[in-house]
């Protein structure tokens, strides 16, 4: 093991010396530049100028998002003023007042009543029979 | 059963006509109806991935590892997108069964193993592929239960930069908030204008995986590698096929001319007819027979070519139809890509794309690169793909692969370069398996010995590539792989002896 050890070092000039180098353990750079930069497969080679107004998001991060972000009424509860803030015996009575009427028809297409096919009318009607007969 | 269930709408349509219009809906049926209908609150996740393909579903479990709340959602119904399903997977074991098959028949004699009758059992041979695919596609659903993946089958659009709603499949609808979004939505064939598909005669790759019976004869519009690996199954087992190139080599961009020509003299040996620098003008389906007209990409003679089918390989393109990114701003580039900076991010940075809906080639190990960068660029910042060293492979027999830059790229970029090759009929280990076309071909820098280009057409190719990716990513020398042991007697030897040629000699030839 020394004996060639020794032969190696005192040949070092006639060795030749490997491009590929152990490096040593890969580590986590210190600092990464994360300023968008065009992709490297992109055949442009350039980002669109509105990547460039991307440094700003609109929402860099989720909790902030939440903040404005809405599904029926806003995700997130407002201090003042919120759904859901009062409670709803506190809000009244929602009953329609005399002569008003709630249409389901009214709601979104999902609650309304399912439209009957006239193969399902013949099938209620018949007890079934028309579907084995 | 069904009375049961007759019973109540039949009561219920008796008490509706008994009952007076108009219609009314107490305010407390509707609270109820509100309760109980509208769609789940949205569901907070850390990373919601839109794709179960290779870029997906390798950045879903990937991110489990790394401790993030991951939801994939894939609407196809099983995991692992076009490359398990209806592509990679399915077409290799086609390629392998129909590579035995016509072994068997033409290639045992000489061999010294006398064969009987032979036939073939093509139900048998798609059942094969079949269960390939499902062991594939159920072990990375088995992955995604391992790691704790949300995995949900449906079709994803953006209801806002946040949220996405998703269609079920079983029915209903849903919608997932997440920090993070990869959009890996994949790629699909692109048609051809004038031909329509419909995958019985006129076909996709997704038809040629599953073709009912042999064709008498197959026209491959388009001659990359998806055309040129199916015509290779249906020519194996029996069919005609003729392949039709608008440009003038065969392998599409990227393979070596050298390489190229090469391929095309063995697949024409092997019973595949050429037709390059020819363009397809536009078909008939009428007949019997499909009439393909063709002539001279650069005009002349025209010529009618019949098939019984035809196969359109001339690309894929990404696939985001469905997704709403109008709804959220995003664009695509002119080719359908969506536009991502260096960290896979779009404009908006917490919305990455990864696969092959965006920029570089469409391969799936390319794919699953970038899915493990993508969601290290999340968690910690940083992630490695090297777009330089991305290996491709044609299977055909025999195998066709390359990595870096081919021999026209380097003598355009004007750097002085030096080529070593060394033939698979000059390697042991080839002469023994009696399979000994080919050769590989190594491009190195001049000045610095530094590998530039691996080109390999032999067998084995595809996996032997790998070394030569190596060796690029390491910025290796041709000294050395040349210096370096490789086993007696194998096929990789011809690696190591291209090297050597490059900056000295090979032994053997």
């Amino acid at each position: 093991m020394f004996a060639t050890k020794a032969l190696r070092a005192s040949a070092a000039h006639a060795e030749r010396t490997p491009m590929i180098k152990f490096l040593g353990k890969r580590t986590i750079p210190a600092s990464v530049d994360h300023t968008p930069h065009a992709h490297p497969a992109s055949p442009s080679h350039e980002l669109p100028v509105d990547f460039k107004s991307a440094d700003k998001p609109t929402s860099p991060t989720f909790s902030s998002y939440r903040q404005h972000a809405q599904q029926h009424g806003p995700l997130g509860r407002a201090k003042t003023g919120g759904v859901g803030e009062a409670s709803g015996h506190s809000l009244g009575s929602v009953s329609p007042t005399r002569g008003e009427y709630f249409d389901r028809n009214e709601l979104p297409a999902r609650f309304r009543r399912t439209p009957l096919e006239m193969a399902e009318i013949d099938a209620i009607e018949t007890g079934g029979a028309t579907l084995v007969c | 059963m069904f009375r049961s269930l007759v019973v109540p709408r039949a009561a219920a349509r008796s008490a509706f006509k008994q009952n007076s219009l108009p219609k009314v809906v107490t305010p407390s049926a509707i609270a109820r109806l509100s309760k109980r209908s509208y769609a789940t609150e949205a569901e907070e996740k850390d990373l919601v991935i839109i794709g179960g393909g290779v870029a997906g579903y390798v950045a879903a479990i990937k991110a489990a590892q790394e401790g993030l709340k991951v939801t994939c959602i894939e609407k196809r119904g099983t995991l692992g997108g076009t490359c398990l399903n209806v592509g990679c997977i399915p077409s290799k074991a086609l390629l392998n069964n129909s590579h035995l098959y016509h072994q068997i028949l033409h290639d045992t004699k000489n061999r010294g193993i006398e064969v009987g009758d032979v036939k073939l059992n093509l139900a048998q041979l798609m059942k094969s592929k079949d269960t390939a695919v499902t062991g594939l596609t159920k072990g990375v659903e088995f992955l995604f239960k391992k790691n704790n993946v949300e995995y949900i089958k449906g079709e994803a659009s953006f209801a806002s930069e946040h949220e996405i709603q998703v269609n079920l499949n079983e029915g209903g609808e849903r919608t997932v908030a997440g920090k993070n979004i990869i959009i890996a939505t994949g790629s699909e064939a692109t048609p051809f204008p004038g031909l329509e598909v419909d995958e019985k005669r006129i076909i996709t790759s997704t038809g040629a995986l599953a073709l009912e019976k042999i064709p008498e004869s197959m026209v491959v519009v388009g001659g990359g590698i998806i055309g040129l690996e199916m015509g290779s199954v249906w020519s194996r087992l029996g069919t005609k096929v003729t392949v039709v190139e608008f440009l003038g080599q065969i392998g599409g961009p990227g393979m070596d001319t050298e390489v190229s020509k090469a391929a095309q003299k063995v697949l024409k040996k092997q019973g595949i007819d050429f037709k390059l620098s020819t363009k397809v003008l536009g078909g008939d389906t009428s007949g019997d027979k499909i009439k393909l007209d063709v002539e001279a990409a650069k005009g002349g003679k025209k010529e009618t070519l019949d098939a019984d089918v035809v196969l359109v390989a001339i690309g894929r393109r990404p696939y985001t139809a469905g997704l709403g990114l109008e709804k959220i701003g995003l664009d695509t580039d002119e080719r359908g890509r969506l536009v991502i900076d260096s960290e896979y991010r779009t404009k908006l940075p917490h919305i990455r794309v990864i696969g092959d809906c965006t920029f570089g080639p469409m391969l799936a190990h390319k794919a699953e690169e970038e899915a493990v960068a993508a969601v290290e660029y999340i968690k910690k910042g940083y992630g490695h793909v090297n777009y330089g060293a991305i290996p491709s492979v044609m299977y055909t027999h025999p195998e066709v692969a390359w990595v870096g830059q081919n021999e026209q790229e380097v003598k355009a970029s004007g750097v002085k370069y030096k080529i070593g090759s060394f033939p698979f009929s000059a390697n042991s280990r080839a002469k023994t398996n009696l399979d000994t076309e080919g050769f590989v071909k190594i491009i190195t820098d001049a000045e610095t010995d530094r590998i530039l280009g691996v080109h390999i057409i032999g067998p084995g190719a595809g996996e032997m590539i790998a070394e030569g990716t190596l060796a690029i990513e390491y910025g290796a020398s041709s000294e050395d792989i040349g210096r370096t042991s490789h086993a007696h007697p194998t096929l990789s030897e011809a690696f190591k002896e291209a090297a050597m040629s490059c900056y000295s000699s090979a032994i053997h030839f």
